[in-house]
C-alpha cells in the first residue's frame, strides 16, 4: 500500500470533508485494503466512519426495515428477526465470504465492492475499468464473467446484498454533497451497466448511509452456486421474493447477481409471475423470460443454465416457507 | 542383519507429534518468523512482461530513502526473462512499507517482446513464438515401443480412445518459499523455509562463492514445501547478497502472488490414449501421444529435479504392446519443480480414466478390469480390500443410471510409487547425559509429516524409554547430515539411521555401566554411570531395515448435481501400504493429506494465464481454489501392514490416485465423462450437453 | 511486556527500534508512551500519518506501544513490530485464515485491520490462550487428534475453533464447518480439524479417519 493518513471522522459532514478529493471512506476494510494492496486505488487518506453515529442498527418499522450501513455482515446473519422477515436476507448473508470476513464487512462496503474480474484485480493488465484500452475478457479468460452487457465491460456486479436487496425492493439510501439520495438497485450500478470504467453510480465522496426494505414480500429465498461448498464467489447467484396469497404470487421479485453489471431483472418475468402458483412448468417458463436475451460468451455459456436452475430452484423454494 | 523388533510398544501405535505444543501455542519459529538481531525486510521486484530484455535498473531514488539498506540485481544487466514474475532485482530495508516504496521506486529499463506463447497448444504451432531463441518449444517426441501395437489394436475385441488432460497445478504450501538469510565475515547462516538444508547450503555456497565450512543452515519449522523447495533459490541468494550490503539479517519471504508465478508447478498433460483388450479384459495394447509443459523449463530437471512432463506409461498396468510419444512444450511461464509424486497423479488420471472407459465399453465392471490386468500381487489386495470395505458391488451401478437430479457415482484407481528406498548417507547423533536424558540431533528437515515424532518413536522403542523423554533436534547443517525431505524418503533414511544409533549407544552404555541391558528401567543407573560427560553416539543408516515401493488403491464416492454441476465427493476409501508403520497417526494423516490434495487437483486447481497479456490470471487464493474443510469428504483408511518389509514412505502415493478416482466415479454418475481436471460445474454441465452455443 | 525471542540471537525491542534506522524514529520512540497516553483520549477526528504514529494495542492482556505507519496491518505490528509471530502471513488478502486473530470475540483476518484500528480492543493471538504453558482444551484436543501437520495454518484454525467454542459451546458438525471455512490448510487437517472441534466441545463420538489395519 502507499502511504496515506487516517482519521475517525464523527459526523457525515467531516467524514466528507476529510475524504476531498483524494481520500476513501473505511468501514470494515475489506476491499478497500485489497486494493490498497494491490495499487489498483490510492488514497492519501483513509477516513473511519464506523464511528458515524446512527449507521449501525437494524430498525424494524410498520411499513419498512432500516439496515444501517454500517452493520456488520455477520451481524445481519444472526439477528433472528430479520432471518424470520426476510430469510433470503439472512440466507445471502450466511453465504459472504467467511466467518472473518463476515464479522468485519458491512452493508454499504458490500454493495459498494469494486469489481471482481481478475483482470481488473490484476495490477498488470490494464483494462476499461482501470481507463485502459481494451476489455481483455471479452476475447480472453471470461468464465466468471456477465451474460448482459450494457457496455464494453463485462465484469458483472458481484454483490450478494445487493441481488437480495433487488428482490426485496430495497431502496439505498446514500448522502451525497450533503443531501439524502434515494436509489433503488437498479440506479445503484446503472452506471457500471453504462460506463466501462464505474463500479457503481456512487460519486466520489457519496456516503452510503442506510437500506430501506420494504415490510412486504413476506417470503424470500436466496441461492448462490460455486466451485466449492464454501467460501467461494458465486458463479451464479438469485434471490426471489414474493407475497402469497391463496397460493398465489402477489408482487414477485426474481434478481440474479454475477451475470450482469447490475443486478439482472426482467420485469416481464415478475409480471408473469404475478398471480401464478409456483409449479415446476411457471418458474421454468420464469426463467426462459430471465434468460431470454443473454449472450453468453466463449467460456461462461453454462452461467444460462445454472442460472436457470437457481431461478427455478429459489422460487420453488418461496413455497415452502413458513 | 539389523531387523525391527517383532513386539512393539510404540512402533505401529498412533503417537501424538512431539512438536505439537510449541506449534499450537504460537511458540515454534519458522523461517518466517525469524526476527535476527538487526533484522531487515526483503522484497523481490518481478517482470511485469512474460518476455523481455531488462537493460538496466536504476536503483538510485530507492537509495535515497533512508529505509533502504540494500539493493541488488537478479542477475547482471543485460538479461532476457522469459516469464511474468520472473526475478528482476531485490531490495532490503527496515520495514515492509520501506521496501514496498522501494520497488516502487526502481527504475526498470526494457525491451518488452510481444513474442510470446503461454498456451501449449499455441506453443506447438508452426511460427509460434519461441520461448528460447532458435529453440524450438516442441522437440520431437520420444518414442517408446514394446511389442506390435497396430497389429495389437487389429485384434482386440474393444478399443477405446479418450483425449485425458490435466492443468498446471501450483504447490502453494501455507508458508511461501524464502529465509532469513545473515551473511558476516563469520560465514552465512540461513533459516530457510526448505525441505533440504543440504541443497540450500550447497546452492548458497556455489552461488556465492563461499566454502560449504562457512554456510550454516537452520530449518527448526517450516511450513510445508510438497516438493517445491529444494536448493537456495533466486530468492535465498538475493537475501544473502542484500544482507552482505547492508550488514544485517535479510528476511526475504515470497507473498502469496511471487508464489503463483516463479517457484515450481506440476506440469500440464495433454494425453490422447488408445487402448484395447481382449474380449475377456486382458490389455493388449496401449498407446499414448502426450505432451504438457514444465514452463520455461521445457523437461530439464529445475531446482531440485523433478519437474518434467514425461509421464510414466503405460501407467501400473501389464500392457503387451504399447507405443508411447511424449514431449515437453516450453511456455513462457514459471519452471516447473517436482510436486508430490511427480508425473504420478496426471499419469494416474490419464490411465484410470482410459481403463473406466475400456470397462464401459466391454460391459466389465472397473475392479474385474483392473484385477485382470493389474501385475501387482499387494495392489491386487488391495482392491479387493478397499472393494468390500467400499461397498464397491453394492454402490456400483452402470454409468448415469443413478436416478434424480443429484447423481451418484464411484470410481476406483490404483498407485504405484517406486519411493526411491532410502538416502544411504543419512547419518545422525545422539546425546546421551548423566542425568539420562537423550537428544537426537538428524540434519533432516520435518516438513510436516513428522519426522520428529518418527525419530522419537523409534528411539523410544529401543531404548526402552517414553517418546516424550527424547528430545529430538532437526534441521541443522552443523548436525550429522540426512536426506532432504522429498521422495517419500525420508522415513526410510531417519528410522534406519536411529536404530544404528541406538544400537550403538546401547552397546557403549554397556560397556561404560557395565549392565547387560542399559534399557527402560536401567537407563537411569546406566546414565549416571557417564558420570560428568555425557556420550555422544554416531550413527547412520543401516540397510535391511527399510524397502522401498509403496502401492495404494482408492476408492471415490461422488454425488453430482446436474443442474449446477457442482461435484461432492462424499467418500474416499485409500488402501495403503507402507512397510512397517511407524507411527500410526502421523501416517494417517498424510494419507488425508494425499487425498485432498489430489481432490483439489480433482476438482478445483489451475494455474490461469493469460494469453494476450501473458500473466498469471489467479495468483491468488481467492481464484487458485483449495479444498476447503466444507469441501472435504469422509475419509477411511485401511493400511496392510507389512513390518517384514522394513520402514518406506507414504506421502506420495496417497495422493497418486485420488484425482483419477473421483474423474472415475463423476463419470459413473453421469454417464459421460468431463476428460480435463478440474471438473467444473461448467465443465460438468457441458459434458451434459446444457451449455448453449456461444454468440460471437 | 517480556518479550521473548526463541531466535539464536537475543534481541530487544529498544535496539529492534533502533535498528529502523531513521532518527526521526528513534526519536519518536522515546516521546511514544506519553503520546499514546494523550492519543488514546484525543479527540479521534485528528488526522495522522502518513508517518508513523504511536499505536498501543492490547494483546493478549498486555499493552504493546508502537510506532507505526497507518498503513502497517495488525497482522504485520504483531509479526514485524513485536515479537508475536504466532499468526502468520498466508496470503495478506483475507483469504486463508493464516492471520486470524480475536478482536473482541470476533475471529477476524489480521492481515486486513489496519493496526490503528485494532485500538481499544481486547486483541487476542494464539500466543494468549495457554495460560503458563497449559494447553486450552482446544489445543489439547487438536493435539490428541493430530489436526496439525506442518502447523503453518494451525493457530488459525486454532482461533477459529477458539472462538467458535466460546459463542457456542455445544457445535454441530456443521457449525465447525462454517467457522472454519475461512482457514485453509494444505497438508490436509481438516478432517482431524473438524474431529478435534467436536471432541472440545465434548462430542468424543465423531470419528472423521477411520482406519483398520490389516496385516499382509
Amino acid at each position: 500500500m502507499n502511504a496515506f493518513q487516517y482519521a475517525t471522522a464523527h459526523s457525515p459532514e467531516s467524514a466528507h470533508e476529510l475524504v476531498a478529493a483524494n481520500g476513501a471512506y473505511l468501514a470494515g476494510g475489506n476491499d478497500l485494503l485489497s486494493l490498497l494492496k494491490d495499487y489498483l486505488v490510492s488514497a492519501s487518506i483513509l477516513v473511519n466512519i464506523k464511528s458515524l453515529p446512527g449507521l449501525n442498527k437494524i430498525v424494524r418499522g410498520e411499513k419498512a426495515w432500516t439496515i444501517g450501513a454500517l452493520v456488520t455482515v455477520a451481524e445481519i446473519e444472526r439477528d433472528a428477526a430479520v432471518k424470520e422477515a426476510f430469510p433470503g436476507l439472512h440466507e445471502a448473508a450466511a453465504e459472504i465470504g467467511s466467518q472473518q470476513i463476515r464479522n468485519v464487512a458491512t452493508v454499504g462496503g458490500n454493495l459498494a465492492q469494486h469489481s471482481r474480474c481478475w483482470y481488473f484485480r490484476h495490477r498488470d493488465t490494464v483494462c476499461l475499468k482501470k481507463h485502459g484500452e481494451l476489455c481483455y475478457a471479452r476475447h480472453g479468460e471470461n468464465r466468471y464473467h456477465s451474460l448482459f452487457t450494457g457496455n464494453d465491460c463485462i465484469s458483472p456486479v458481484v454483490s450478494s446484498l445487493a441481488t437480495v436487496f433487488a428482490a426485496l425492493d430495497a431502496t439505498a439510501i446514500v448522502l451525497r454533497d450533503g443531501k439524502e439520495t434515494r436509489l433503488t438497485m437498479g440506479e445503484l450500478y446503472q452506471k457500471a451497466w453504462e460506463d466501462p470504467t464505474a463500479h457503481n453510480s456512487l460519486h466520489p465522496g457519496d456516503l452510503i448511509l442506510r437500506v430501506e426494505i420494504p415490510a412486504m414480500r413476506r417470503r424470500s429465498a436466496y441461492l448462490q452456486a460455486s466451485d466449492k461448498h464454501a467460501f467461494d464467489w458465486a458463479l451464479v447467484s438469485c434471490a426471489a421474493a414474493a407475497d402469497v396469497a391463496d397460493g398465489k404470487l402477489k408482487s414477485p421479485r426474481v434478481a440474479l447477481g454475477s451475470i450482469s453489471p447490475k443486478p439482472h431483472e426482467v420485469a416481464a418475468a415478475n409480471e408473469f409471475l404475478e398471480g401464478k402458483t409456483l409449479d415446476e412448468a411457471t418458474v421454468a417458463a420464469a426463467a426462459d423470460l430471465i434468460l431470454k436475451d443473454a449472450k453468453p460468451l466463449e467460456h461462461n455459456a453454462y452461467k444460462v443454465p445454472l442460472a436457470h436452475a437457481l431461478i427455478r430452484r429459489t422460487l420453488l423454494q418461496l413455497k415452502g416457507a413458513a | 542383519m539389523p531387523e525391527w523388533p517383532a513386539q512393539n510398544k510404540y512402533i505401529g501405535q498412533p503417537t501424538t507429534r512431539v512438536d505439537a505444543a510449541p506449534k499450537l501455542t504460537g511458540r515454534a519459529r519458522y523461517s518466517s518468523d525469524i526476527q535476527a538481531d538487526g533484522w531487515l525486510y526483503g522484497m523481490i521486484l518481478r517482470s511485469k512482461w512474460p518476455a523481455a530484455k531488462i537493460l538496466s535498473v536504476n536503483f538510485d531514488k530507492a537509495r535515497s530513502f533512508p529505509g533502504v539498506k540494500a539493493v541488488a540485481l537478479a542477475r547482471e544487466t543485460p538479461f532476457t526473462v522469459r516469464y511474468y514474475g520472473e526475478e528482476i532485482a531485490a531490495v532490503a530495508a527496515t520495514s515492509k512499507q520501506a521496501c514496498l516504496d522501494a520497488l516502487h521506486a526502481l527504475q526498470v529499463t526494457a525491451e518488452p517482446s510481444e513474442r510470446f506463447v503461454v498456451r501449449e497448444d499455441d506453443a506447438r504451432k508452426e511460427g509460434s513464438p519461441q520461448v528460447w531463441e532458435g529453440v524450438t518449444n516442441a522437440p520431437t517426441p520420444r518414442e517408446r515401443k514394446t511389442g506390435d501395437v497396430d497389429a495389437a489394436f487389429a485384434e482386440c475385441a474393444a478399443v477405446i480412445e479418450g483425449f485425458y488432460t490435466t492443468p498446471v497445478q501450483i504447490h502453494h504450501p501455507m508458508e511461501t518459499h524464502g529465509s532469513t538469510v545473515s551473511w558476516t565475515e563469520e560465514g552465512v547462516t540461513s533459516w530457510a523455509s526448505t525441505q533440504g538444508i543440504s541443497s540450500v547450503r550447497d546452492g548458497l555456497a556455489g552461488s556465492l562463492k563461499l566454502d560449504h565450512s562457512k554456510v550454516r543452515v537452520v530449518t527448526d519449522y517450516m511450513g510445508g514445501g510438497f516438493g517445491a523447495k529444494f536448493g537456495a533459490g533466486v530468492e535465498g541468494v538475493l537475501s544473502a547478497r542484500l544482507s552482505r550490503e547492508a550488514k544485517a539479517p535479510v528476511r526475504l519471504m515470497l507473498t502469496r502472488f511471487d508464489q503463483a508465478l516463479a517457484v515450481g508447478n506440476r506440469p500440464s498433460s495433454f494425453q490422447k490414449i488408445k487402448l484395447g483388450a481382449a474380449a475377456d479384459g486382458t490389455l493388449r495394447a496401449f498407446e499414448m501421444e502426450n505432451y504438457g509443459t514444465a514452463g520455461i523449463g521445457a523437461g530439464a530437471a529445475s531446482e531440485g529435479g523433478g519437474g518434467g512432463a514425461d509421464l510414466p506409461a503405460p501407467y501400473l498396468y501389464k500392457v503387451p504392446n504399447t507405443r508411447v510419444k511424449q514431449t515437453a512444450v516450453a511456455v513462457n511461464a514459471g519452471s516447473a519443480r517436482a510436486f508430490r509424486a511427480p508425473g504420478n497423479p496426471p499419469a494416474s488420471y490419464g490411465m484410470e480414466s482410459a481403463m473406466d472407459d475400456l470397462a464401459v465399453k466391454l460391459g466389465m465392471d472397473p475392479v474385474e478390469l483392473r484385477l485382470k490386468n493389474d501385475p501387482s500381487p499387494i495392489r491386487q489386495r488391495e482392491f479387493a480390500l478397499g472393494a468390500a470395505r467400499f461397498g464397491w458391488k453394492q454402490k456400483y451401478r452402470k454409468p448415469g443410471s443413478s436416478p434424480g437430479v443429484v447423481k451418484t457415482g464411484v470410481g476406483c484407481a490404483g498407485a504405484a510409487w517406486p519411493a526411491g528406498g532410502a538416502s544411504r548417507q543419512t547419518q545422525g547423533e545422539a546425546q546421551i547425559n548423566p542425568d539420562g536424558s537423550i537428544e537426537f540431533r538428524l540434519g533432516v528437515q520435518d516438513i510436516g509429516t513428522g519426522t520428529k515424532t518418527v525419530i522419537a518413536v523409534v528411539a523410544a522403542e529401543l531404548l526402552g524409554l517414553k517418546p516424550e523423554q527424547i528430545t529430538v533436534k532437526v534441521g541443522d547443517t552443523d548436525f550429522p547430515p540426512g536426506p532432504g525431505s522429498g521422495g517419500s524418503t525420508t522415513c526410510a533414511s531417519i528410522s534406519p539411521t536411529v536404530y544404528d544409533v541406538c544400537t550403538k549407544a546401547l552397546q557403549q552404555m554397556q560397556t561404560q555401566s557395565g549392565l547387560a541391558d542399559v534399557r527402560a528401567e536401567n537407563w537411569f543407573a546406566a546414565c549416571k554411570k557417564l558420570g560428568v560427560n555425557p556420550l555422544v553416539v554416531h550413527g547412520q543408516w543401516q540397510p535391511g531395515l527399510s524397502s522401498d515401493h509403496a502401492c495404494g488403491v482408492q476408492f471415490a464416492e461422488v454425488a453430482v448435481d446436474t443442474e449446477t454441476g457442482l461435484v461432492t465427493v462424499i467418500k474416499v476409501v485409500a488402501v495403503h501400504d507402507c512397510g512397517l508403520i511407524i507411527d500410526k497417526l502421523t501416517l494417517e494423516s498424510q494419507i488425508n493429506g494425499g487425498v485432498i490434495m489430489g481432490m483439489g487437483y480433482a476438482l478445483y486447481e489451475e494455474r490461469v494465464m493469460d494469453d494476450l497479456s501473458g500473466v498469471v490470471l489467479n495468483p491468488n487464493f481467492e481464484t487458485y481454489k483449495l479444498p476447503g474443510i466444507a469441501d472435504v469428504p469422509e475419509i477411511d483408511v485401511v493400511l496392510i501392514n507389512m513390518p517384514e518389509r522394513g520402514v518406506i514412505g507414504i506421502g506420495e502415493p496417497a495422493t497418486v490416485p485420488t484425482a483419477a478416482a473421483i474423474a472415475n466415479a463423476v463419470a459413473n454418475a453421469l454417464g459421460v465423462r468431463v476428460s480435463s481436471l478440474p471438473i467444473t460445474p461448467a465443465k460438468v454441465l457441458a459434458a451434459l450437453g446444457k451449455v448453449p452455443a456461444t454468440t460471437a | 511486556m517480556n518479550i521473548e525471542w526463541q531466535t539464536p540471537s537475543a534481541h530487544s525491542r529498544r535496539s529492534f527500534l533502533k535498528g529502523l534506522g531513521t532518527a526521526a524514529v528513534t526519536t519518536a520512540a522515546a516521546q511514544a508512551e506519553a503520546v499514546a497516553a494523550e492519543l488514546e483520549k484525543a479527540n479521534a477526528e485528528r488526522t495522522v500519518g502518513p508517518g508513523p504514529v504511536p499505536v498501543t494495542l492490547k494483546v493478549n492482556g498486555e499493552q504493546l506501544k508502537l510506532l507505526l505507519e497507518p498503513r502497517v496491518t495488525l497482522l504485520d505490528a504483531l509479526r514485524n513490530y513485536s515479537s508475536l509471530t504466532g499468526a502468520k502471513e498466508g496470503c495478506d488478502r483475507a483469504s486463508c485464515g493464516a492471520c486470524t486473530v480475536l478482536l473482541g470475540d470476533l475471529p477476524i483476518y489480521a492481515c486486513q485491520k489496519l493496526a490503528v484500528e485494532a485500538q481499544g480492543q481486547e486483541i487476542t493471538t494464539v500466543e494468549g490462550l495457554a495460560k503458563e504453558g497449559k494447553l486450552t482444551k482446544v489445543q489439547q484436543a487438536f493435539l490428541e487428534k493430530d489436526a496439525l501437520m506442518c502447523g503453518y495454518c494451525t493457530p488459525g484454525f486454532v482461533m477459529s475453533v477458539t472462538a467458535l467454542l466460546k459463542q457456542n459451546p455445544h457445535p454441530t458438525a456443521a457449525d465447525v464447518k462454517r467457522a472454519c471455512a475461512g482457514n485453509l490448510c494444505r497438508c490436509g487437517t481438516q478432517p482431524r480439524v473438524l474431529e478435534a472441534a467436536l471432541s472440545a466441545a465434548g462430542i468424543a463420538a465423531h470419528r472423521t479417519t477411520n482406519t483398520e489395519v490389516v496385516n499382509a
